[in-house]
């Protein structure tokens, strides 16, 4: 592997697993309350959370790109306090933290779904606060769903491409990802080097993938009481 | 009976909350050291347990255990139930799955605050299952679990619903010998559903009679626990059964007793591994007793025991259930309605039982 490649590789992964950690909180939060909440407007929350995997990832990133940008409403506040997100490795970050986004939500919900909430009443009784019970029952019995879901958006993240090439643009040594440097060397016609970065994005995905299968099998091989 | 009066908590229940096919509606006073609370399925029993471990929504009026306002609907009082110190034991035990049998039990023991999971765990003889996870145990072995993890918190009221009743587990593991124990030697006050009129009768000082969310009959268990329970149990004491509990005797001329009181003692199976002095609990079906007007001679079973009718009362399907007091116990006999008409058994008629040895099973 040459430099430039090591260098691609490492950016690559920090942004997939920044983007994952930004976004473990607030997935999970979104997870329990969707897994627990039984009122109204479940569905529509379903649906809009939903919409980031079935939208093609351009329209995303014009989205991003339109709130972000200096004249998009976001943009505006962020450019008064001096910050640029556009074209910067944080757009890389973002538009891959909202792609991945989805998937941990689905998976780490039906992880807290398959939580008997009657254990949590137990563990009230035995003298845990609602915040207590939170973390001594429903985390730990919904954890691995939490893990799958984090390793799919991590996989997600480390492959985005629409949504990232339009709000940060492909910029060699600064928002260039794996996917992005593939795209820009098929484009100049390098298709031994395009061909090579497939290998090690293959490489990177197998790994990722193989994680997540392996933790699945061992959710599904849990014996249950 | 040799049991002690366990410790006691008054009980103040007045309480109203909307079911699905009706309202519960409990307004009794107890003394509350050993209550059973019986009925049919789906009469609000679980219910009535969940509104004072406080899992229940929606519930309206007023809580009182042991002086301690729970709740009180009028003056906003709804008591979290972390801070209840209720000691809640579901039918189906609930442990925690990612928790060892070990971990259970010490789930709700905390720093600064009394503990009694040694004793808990010495109490149900967990000490072999500990590092267990719970998808490893049986039925029975749950129950202890859940149990003792409930006792490990020393809570002011054991709250117990069908703890015998659970469908995984055998007769030779119910956890019946280990209530008595926890009645009796831990001495905490326990509220428990039941449909088992024998259980309710070995465990319970009061019992609690609820009919479609409403208190049929509430008070002293031998008052309660006679004729309206079993009209209303009808359907559901099938394999009514006569608990007895006591002290092995291995007499000089072989084989083992189980002395009840001064007045009474059983042949039962002969139990060599057992030392004279274990306190035992056993288990006659009702309707493995023969009930004879004459003294019996000459048939093959060793417990003839004499003993007066009490009451005799139809149980549906041509069926009656006689209660018969040997010695101050009291004893449920099945026999069909023909039989009672034939023979003319009626209250305050002299008989005598025969239970063969082999039909008093051991609990446990």
């Amino acid at each position: 592997m040459t430099d430039d490649t090591t260098g691609l590789v490492l950016f690559t992964v920090t942004v997939a697993a920044v983007a994952t950690l930004i976004i473990l909180p607030p997935g999970v939060a979104a997870a329990y309350a969707l897994a627990r909440w039984r009122g109204p407007g479940r569905g529509l929350v379903d649906t809009v959370l939903a919409l980031p995997l079935v939208l093609p990832p351009t329209a995303v990133g014009l989205v991003l790109l339109e709130l972000l940008g200096r004249n998009g409403p976001l943009g505006r506040l962020l450019d008064a306090v001096g910050v640029e997100v556009v074209f910067t490795p944080g757009a890389v970050v973002l538009a891959s933290a909202v792609m991945a986004f989805p998937l941990l939500v689905r998976s780490a919900r039906s992880g807290f779904e398959e939580v008997d909430p009657r254990l949590v009443a137990v563990a009230r009784t035995l003298g845990d606060s609602r915040a207590r019970a939170f973390f001594r029952v429903t985390l730990p019995l919904a954890w691995r769903g939490v893990a799958v879901g984090a390793l799919l958006a991590f996989s997600r993240a480390l492959g985005e491409f629409g949504a990232t090439v339009l709000v940060a643009g492909n910029i060699p040594g600064r928002t260039q990802t794996l996917s992005l440097a593939i795209f820009q060397y098929t484009q100049l016609g390098q298709d031994a080097q395009a061909l090579r970065l497939a290998g090690v994005a293959a490489l990177l995905a197998f790994v990722a993938v193989y994680a997540t299968e392996g933790l699945t099998r061992w959710r599904g091989r849990r014996v249950r009481a | 009976m040799a049991g002690t009066a366990g410790a006691r908590v008054s009980l103040e229940l007045s309480v109203r909350l909307p079911l699905a096919r009706f309202a519960l509606e409990v307004d009794v006073r107890l003394e509350g050291a050993s209550v059973a609370v019986l009925g049919r399925s789906g009469s609000g029993k679980t219910s009535l347990l969940e509104i004072l471990a406080g899992l229940r929504r929606g519930a309206r009026g007023r809580v009182v255990v042991g002086g301690r306002v729970l709740l009180d609907s009028a003056a906003g009082v709804d008591m979290a139930p972390e801070a209840r110190r209720m000691g809640y034991v579901p039918q189906d035990a609930l442990l925690f799955p990612h928790l060892t049998a070990e971990q259970n039990v010490r789930y709700g023991a905390r720093a600064g605050r009394p503990s009694r999971v040694e004793e808990a765990v010495a109490l149900l003889e967990l000490g072999p299952l500990l590092h267990r996870y719970p998808a490893t145990l049986s039925g029975g072995e749950k129950q202890r679990v859940a149990l003792a993890r409930a006792l490990a918190t020393d809570p002011a009221l054991l709250l117990l619903d069908e703890p015998l009743a659970a469908l995984d587990v055998t007769l030779k593991e119910r956890v019946l010998p280990y209530l008595l124990r926890v009645r009796d030697e831990a001495r905490v006050p326990m509220l428990y559903v039941t449909h088992q009129l024998g259980e309710a009768r070995v465990l319970a000082k009061e019992a609690l009679l609820l009919e479609d969310g409403r208190v049929r009959a509430a008070g002293p268990a031998s008052e309660v626990l006679g004729a309206s329970a079993r009209g209303l149990l009808a359907s559901e004491s099938e394999g009514e059964e006569n608990i007895l509990e006591g002290m092995l005797e291995r007499p000089s001329e072989g084989g083992t007793r189980l002395r009840v009181t001064e007045g009474l003692s059983l042949w039962v199976p002969d139990a060599p591994e057992l030392p004279p002095g274990t306190r035992a609990a056993y288990a006659v079906p009702a309707e493995d007793i023969l009930l004879s007007m004459g003294p019996l001679s000459g048939v093959s079973a060793r417990n003839v025991l004499a003993g007066t009718v009490v009451g005799v009362e139809g149980a549906g399907a041509g069926e009656a259930a006689a209660t018969v007091d040997i010695a101050g116990t009291r004893w449920v006999v099945r026999l069909t309605e023909a039989s009672v008409r034939e023979l003319g058994v009626a209250s305050g008629v002299r008989v005598h039982l025969a239970v063969k040895t082999a039909a008093c099973r051991r609990l446990r």
